[in-house]
């Protein structure tokens, strides 16, 4: 991209239109000294015409020169830009979604009210309704306009703003190191947080006391009793029993640390007071759990799946070239034909692929555990089984088909 | 074996999505140069030619010297219209310069970057997220969101607002009947349209006569065959099907005629003209006939769809949760192929709880931990079901 840079700069330097606009401003000049000439002396008008026609001519080639200078800079550059960023065709067969826009319309609205781009959330929401999207299935690509019949679940965009607002609320008094709302909230839900296995409530409580323990000059907050080593403790007796059958060791670790606060810098409870990353820790756990418990996703769908296609795209379009070329379909609608490694942080689900078909389990055809421990997809299985009796194909073990049991990953 | 983990960013292959960013503003940057161009030919003949003829008609004292100074001031005129016309070109380009020097940058961004895991890589893809769904916003139409977005996210000079506002303006006149906005664009056009072989002039000019025939008006019908005469007959080695309709529309008045003929009336030729529009304009400006956002949220959706997304079993609970199972793309990716995975990965050290969930040691002890549990029990983390650790039993997968 640098050297396309330099060939843009050598474009703007070069090959720009302020030279023929001052080549026009010459021929404007002549023709305003031949007009004041001719009203000086009405009768000289023939000859400073006259006089006038080369002038113009060669005025005008200069602006033609200075117009093919511009054309042949952007002829220089368009090659460059073939050069930097080569024409990939895009695969636009694989377009599934053009028949489905009210799906993606309600994706968007989601997507801007958990970014908390309130505004534009509500803009979309009116010019969508004012304007409903038309499906517009391209011929060849895949229309699954049909599934659309089935009204697009309604959006309560007010009831989902009002609770992302309520998290940006929370997370604003986070940035400004005030715990409590974020507490209050964790207390309020600890019975789904509890089944998540989420322990934010303690965590949020734990930094708590540990912003009170290291004082005025670290929390800024007033020098009193509520604050320091005093006021750690008075927050720890308040609010730590509840936690004392879930986290009796972390708790008996933060009183311990006490005795140490003269010299907690050479202690070996250092680490549970170095609070440099845990507001941002908090940050992104309370993020998480709070998105969870709506039932979304912390990290917003969109954004995940607009990059796993951007780094899916490659691998595709080369699969598209051979398809093409080849004049074959896709053999599989149900599942892409190659596979495409994406970053860890984008894999949710486990995977499990049977050792002996190379097909991944579905709900039609799930794992199945044999009495061995190992285990085969089930359609496998009833291939593998002869009179109702089989081999494991990893081990010695024999067994039957009913001693095989369905397992959930 | 194909491994299914990469944090690996090839920044070259990477910007498959991004040619319009670059391909769009050079586009216009050449269609720019056309216009002045063709102004600077149309204004030096004419102008050559008037001084021509007034220094002749001097000469041979034909024209008085009133006459004559009216001359020279209307080529003062025009030249002062053509620099104008310039000044109105340069400020373009220049804006068209700066626009893609700012996309260059952007996109160079990208060969700084190590890899995909990197924090400076989450940002570009946001930004690209939002240049996609500012392109979508516009492609439907929705100009104000589009414009309040790129905005709010301040990535004007990523996005191409103008020309897509312009483009639904056109658009939408054609969706209300009117033709004259499109074929201005035509006329702006014409050397391009004659090279991509366009059909839409035609079929702008074959609706206007459509309408006439509608009236069933008697001197509208004579027009009608004028305008045929004058826009349509001249394409009839080209268009030989729709050039029979023409002469056999004018025996089938509204409402009478067999279905081809019926069809021709039709108002949805509107949104058919509208769209033929729109697919011109975009291949004509390389722009892709779709949204970018569909081909990114295709691949996407699929190379993160697993057969458990659509499964009818809960995902355990203290997983986080998949995007494709978020309630956002749930449904938008249920027809979409799921991806394809030639090895299995599931937890290390896997067991199998009395119920048939399986799930690895490391999160079963996690989660009893947190759950409060003596030691020596495991907590189903779908069901909440508590069994002694003996009970489970291990699981090979190979």
């Amino acid at each position: 991209m640098d050297s396309l840079l330099i060939e843009l700069a050598k474009l703007r330097r070069d090959a720009n239109l302020t030279e023929s606009i001052q080549d026009v401003d010459k021929i404007l000049e002549q023709l305003e000294a031949a007009r004041e000439s001719i009203v000086q002396d009405p009768n000289s008008a023939s000859f400073t015409l006259a006089k006038l026609q080369n002038p113009l001519k060669h005025g005008f080639d200069k602006v033609n020169e200075d117009l093919k200078r511009v054309h042949k800079g952007q002829s220089a550059y368009g090659r460059a830009l073939d050069k930097n960023l080569p024409h990939k065709e895009l695969p636009f067969d694989i377009d599934g979604l053009a028949s489905r826009p009210a799906l993606i319309n309600r994706a968007i609205s989601m997507h801007l009210l958990r970014e908390g781009q309130f505004q534009v959330a509500s803009t979309f929401l009116d010019e969508a309704q004012e304007n409903p999207p038309q499906p517009s299935p391209m011929p060849g690509t895949p229309n699954f306009s049909e599934m659309d019949e089935t009204e697009v679940p309604s959006l309560k965009s007010q009831e989902l703003q009002d609770k992302f607002s309520n998290m940006y609320a929370i997370l604003n008094e986070l940035k400004a190191q005030n715990l409590h709302p974020a507490i209050e909230w964790a207390r309020a839900n600890s019975h789904e947080l509890e089944k998540r296995g989420s322990n934010l409530e303690f965590e949020l409580s734990k930094l708590q006391f540990v912003w009170l323990f290291l004082g005025p000059s670290v929390n800024g907050l007033p020098n009193d009793l509520n604050n320091g080593l005093s006021g750690a403790l008075v927050y720890a007796q308040q609010h730590f029993q509840r936690f004392q059958a879930r986290f009796l060791k972390d708790i008996q670790q933060l009183a311990t640390a006490m005795a140490y606060s003269s010299n907690l810098k050479d202690s070996p409870y250092y680490r549970t007071f170095d609070i440099e990353t845990a507001w941002d820790d908090v940050s992104t756990s309370f993020t998480r759990e709070f998105c969870s418990l709506l039932g979304l996703s912390a990290e917003s769908p969109l954004y995940l799946a607009a990059t796993a296609g951007a780094i899916a795209l490659p691998t595709l379009l080369k699969l598209y070239a051979i398809v093409k070329e080849k004049r074959t379909e896709w053999t599989t609608r149900s599942e892409l034909p190659v596979e495409i490694a994406l970053p860890k942080s984008m894999i949710f689900h486990a995977i499990f692929v049977c050792p002996v078909s190379k097909e991944q389990t579905t709900d039609q055809n799930p794992p199945m555990i044999m009495p061995c421990g190992h285990v085969v997809a089930k359609e496998s299985l009833q291939r593998l089984s002869k009179g109702g009796k089989f081999k494991c194909p990893y081990c010695p073990g024999e067994s039957i088909l009913s001693q095989a049991r369905e397992i959930i990953l | 074996m194909a491994d299914h983990i990469t944090s690996k960013l090839n920044p070259d292959s990477h910007l498959i999505l991004d040619q319009p960013l670059l391909r769009l503003p050079f586009e216009l940057l050449r269609k720019n140069f056309k216009v002045a161009h063709l102004n600077v030919e149309k204004e030096s003949t004419a102008l050559k030619s008037t001084l021509r003829e007034t220094a002749n008609a001097s000469l041979n004292a034909n024209a008085s010297p009133d006459d004559v100074l009216k001359n020279v001031d209307s080529m003062i005129a025009r030249m002062r219209g053509l620099k104008r016309k310039l000044t109105a070109c340069s400020e373009e380009e220049n804006r068209l310069h700066q626009q893609s020097q700012s996309r260059i940058r952007h996109l160079g961004e990208l060969y700084g970057m190590q890899s995909l895991d990197d924090v400076k890589y989450e940002e570009w893809s946001r930004t690209r997220l939002d240049r996609l769904l500012v392109d979508y916003l516009l492609r439907y139409g929705y100009k104000e969101s589009a414009a309040e977005l790129a905005q709010e996210k301040g990535i004007g000079e990523l996005v191409d607002v103008e020309t897509f506002v312009q483009m639904s303006r056109i658009s939408e006149s054609l969706r209300g009947g009117r033709v004259t906005e499109a074929l201005a664009w035509c006329n702006e056009n014409k050397k391009d349209l004659r090279r991509m072989e366009s059909k839409l002039e035609f079929t702008l000019r074959f609706q206007q006569y459509i309408e006439m025939i509608r009236t069933q008006d008697e001197q509208k019908l004579l027009n009608a065959i004028s305008h045929a005469k004058k826009y349509l007959l001249p394409f009839k080695d080209t268009f030989p099907g729709e050039i029979q309709q023409v002469y056999g529309l004018l025996a089938f008045p509204p409402g009478v005629g067999p279905d081809p003929y019926a069809e021709l009336y039709s108002d949805s030729r509107w949104s058919d003209l509208s769209n033929l529009f729109m697919h011109t304009h975009n291949s004509l400006l390389s722009l892709p006939p779709v949204p970018l956002l569909h081909i990114a949220l295709s691949a996407g959706l699929s190379a993160l769809k697993t057969p458990s997304c659509h499964s009818l079993h809960t995902p355990s609970s203290t997983a986080s949760i998949c995007p494709i199972c978020s309630t956002e793309l749930n449904d938008l990716a249920r027809p979409l192929p799921y991806a394809h995975h030639t090895n299995s990965h599931v937890d290390n050290d896997l067991k199998l709880l009395p119920n048939g969930c399986a799930y690895g040691k490391g999160r079963l002890e996690e989660y009893a931990r947190k759950a409060g549990l003596e030691t020596g029990w495991y907590k189903d983390l779908r069901s909440g079901e508590v069994y002694r650790c003996e009970e489970a039993t291990t699981v090979y997968i190979t």
